[in-house]
């Protein structure tokens, strides 16, 4: 597949980024010949880690009912549910331990592939900063489960996370004669590690809550579709490959191989391989350059300050709050009217969660080029690109085509750069984001002379500013305001969620060229309903 | 293009079972070699309070007048503690030498020392030795035979009330 390698993303990358990127994008194009893309599951590892979050806390509750927290009783209990002969212990082991191993590994993909889309900058600051914490806290409460089971891994871990706690300078070499000898340990330390074990797999919930506050309509949960596929993948995995106890915990005896649960106890291996001190070193340094993130900036990359945000024209502003709903990071507000006009409210702009996007701008009923007056100006407006100014350019590319084929490709700077599509017939208008378009740009493109229209974005459900892609499907079908209006040239527009694929645009101008475009249809809508764009 | 249903269908199988693959094999795989098979271990670990640095001594009269009312006691005893110093060998070949100081911003604290060491099983002779005084003088010592097998567990512990070093070791 022919594929363009200039979308702004990616020309801001290094070339390991950008390669890096381009696998991301492949492993999607992948998963969507599998799934439908609404349902790919590369698109919610945020939401899939979420469920396994509370899959492992649900079966957790199970289990503590049945957990014996004493030095004697801890080990028995495992056994007791891993023997258990109609094999719902075995089940619910399992599905508790894989559970939450699928959920440190998802998080851990969630994060890299969340990175990888540079979704650390701007307003998504919050979402990845308050992300951190949550990765220690989901491996604490995972080790800590393990530890719970008190067989011979139980004791090489938490023997091996006291000599690594030890190695802070503040330490003493203490903690790990706790674990010297059988009577050094009490059942208090069960009581204790066990309210830490619920302790933060509770907290992480409220963690994930604090995570996406600063987005709108957070998809929390998969698609039904993936939710049923995960838990009956998990309970196959749990039957077919019980998770185990070990050997009982003996001081007297290390075992020369261990089975690791590599999920929570890589650190020891590496403390072992690389010494405590550096491994302290290494996480450290890990989780601060994942928290400066956010503010580091490579000299090739834009000033953030540069792109200004949306900002609200009280003279063309009804009050109607479609800006508001539509806006992907809760940037736009309605507040009580400030001037003396009779509507009772008026959109305001949060300057720090704007995305710059414009896809209130696509939104607002005001954004259209048909309106009669000399300046047009939108109830909301994009500073760097006002409404006026995009009639104007419309009309000045169309009227450069010599014809009598004209065709118009608006395309979203996040998904490629399509100028290479600019010849004699065909026009290119780049916006930030498909979703600034206002569907009465098609209609008036048309007046204007166009013979087809093409809007070209992210892949679907893909878009980097979340809803664009499906607030332009819906605004397209009518299921959305501001409507395409039924008079529109249907047969004469073509939509393209084709990411950087640039042959998938070229391939909707000449279905145009040949007057075969594509309509949304019905089978659009159907899927239109079922698509929820993920938190991220 | 679409793939036909049972196309997509038999790849969001081998999707899943990728996904539960992945999740079942590093679970409990591969597994970690903490020991060669031939290997013991000797845990060094003690927590053990030295004698002070400097004896308590008597103040004269005209120093007790020069305190304050309330301080006024007749021994001064300096809180520093001495370091403690701990020679571990095996079969009369060094295995560990540590010389560890007092623990709190006073230096009088109680020394720690947690060392875990692998050695070859079989049967060994430990001697060890702590010297806890200002003159640095090994005044505690202990040695014994120790047959270790393989993977066994032998804590060389510093236990003042049982009067002095102890070697536990499993059967």
């Amino acid at each position: 597949m022919a594929v363009l390698p200039t979308s702004s993303l990616t020309m801001r990358a290094s070339p390991l980024l950008g390669a890096l990127r381009i696998a991301d994008e492949r492993v999607t194009s992948a998963f969507d010949h599998a799934f439908a893309p609404a349902d790919n599951p590369w698109r919610h590892l945020g939401a899939l880690a979420f469920f396994c979050l509370v899959v492992a806390v649900s079966s957790g509750v199970i289990g503590y009912a049945l957990y014996d927290t004493s030095v004697s009783g801890a080990y028995q209990s495992g056994l007791r549910l891993q023997n258990d002969p109609l094999r719902l212990g075995r089940l619910l082991r399992g599905l508790h331990r894989y559970a939450a191993d699928a959920f440190m590994l998802l998080s851990v993909l969630h994060l890299l592939r969340e990175a990888l889309r540079g979704h650390f900058r701007g307003v998504r600051w919050f979402s990845w900063l308050t992300g951190i914490p949550m990765l220690w806290m989901l491996w604490i409460a995972g080790i800590t489960g393990l530890w719970l089971l008190w067989d011979e891994r139980a004791l090489f871990s938490v023997t091996a996370t006291a000599e690594w706690l030890q190695a802070l300078p503040l330490a003493s070499d203490l903690l790990a004669r706790n674990f010297l000898t059988p009577d050094a340990l009490n059942d208090r330390f069960f009581s204790l590690i066990m309210f830490v074990h619920i302790g933060l797999p509770l907290l992480l919930l409220g963690a994930v809550w604090v995570h996406v506050q600063r987005v709108s309509l957070p998809r929390m949960w998969p698609p039904r579709a993936l939710i049923a596929g995960s838990l009956i993948t998990l309970s196959l995995l749990a039957l077919s490959f019980p998770a185990e106890s070990l050997g009982p915990a003996d001081t007297g005896h290390v075992a020369a191989q261990l089975s690791l649960d590599w999920y929570y106890l890589f650190p020891h291996p590496l403390a072992d391989t690389l010494s405590a001190t550096a491994t302290w070193a290494l996480v450290a340094a890990m989780t601060l350059f994942l928290a400066v993130l956010p503010w580091m900036r490579s000299p090739s990359s834009p000033a953030r300050a540069a792109t200004r945000v949306a900002q609200v024209d009280l003279a063309n502003c009804n009050g109607c709050s479609r800006c508001a709903a539509d806006c992907p990071f809760g940037a736009v507000v309605m507040i009580p009217r400030t001037d003396q006009r009779r509507h009772p409210r008026q959109a305001s702009v949060i300057a720090d969660l704007c995305a710059t996007c414009g896809i209130c701008v696509g939104a607002c009923p005001s954004s259209t080029p048909f309106r009669r007056i000399e300046d047009l100006v939108s109830g909301i407006e994009m500073p760097d690109a006002p409404t006026a100014a995009l009639r104007r350019e419309l009309q000045q590319k169309l009227t450069a085509l010599p014809g009598p084929e004209k065709i118009l490709v608006f395309t979203c700077r996040q998904a490629a750069e399509f100028s290479v599509l600019n010849d004699a017939s065909t026009a290119v208008m780049p916006l930030e984001c498909a979703g600034m378009l206002p569907p009465s740009f098609i209609e008036y493109a048309t007046r204007m002379g166009a013979t087809g229209t093409v809007i070209a974005g992210c892949r679907e459900a893909d878009c980097e500013y979340r809803f664009g892609d499906r607030w332009v499907r819906e605004r397209l079908l009518g299921a959305r305001e501001p409507h395409l209006r039924s008079t529109a040239p249907r047969d004469r527009l073509a939509v393209v969620w084709s990411g950087r694929a640039i042959e998938q645009v070229q391939t909707a101008i000449n279905s145009l060229r040949c007057g075969t475009g594509r309509v949304p249809s019905k089978s659009d809508s159907d899927r239109n309903h079922s698509l929820e764009a993920n938190h991220d | 293009m679409a793939l036909p249903r049972p196309v997509r269908y038999l790849l969001q199988a081998l999707a899943y079972a990728a996904f539960a693959a992945l999740i079942g094999y590093f679970s409990n795989r591969p597994a970690y070699r903490q020991l060669a098979d031939d290997e013991a271990v000797v845990k060094l670990s003690f927590s053990h309070s030295a004698q002070l640095r400097q004896a308590c001594r008597e103040r004269g009269e005209a120093e007790l007048a020069k305190l304050a009312p309330n301080m006024r006691t007749k021994l001064d005893c300096p809180r520093e503690r001495s370091a403690v110093a701990v020679e571990l060998d095996m079969d009369d070949k060094p295995l560990y030498r540590i010389n560890t100081p007092p623990s709190g911003l006073h230096k009088d604290g109680a020394a720690t020392v947690y060392r875990r060491l692998a050695i070859p099983a079989g049967r060994h002779q430990f001697r060890a030795r702590l010297a806890d005084g200002p003159d640095g003088k090994f005044t505690f010592r202990h040695e014994a035979g120790i047959d270790l097998a393989p993977g066994q567990v032998l804590i060389v512990d510093f236990l003042t009330g049982s009067g002095g070093f102890v070697f536990i070791h499993g059967k």
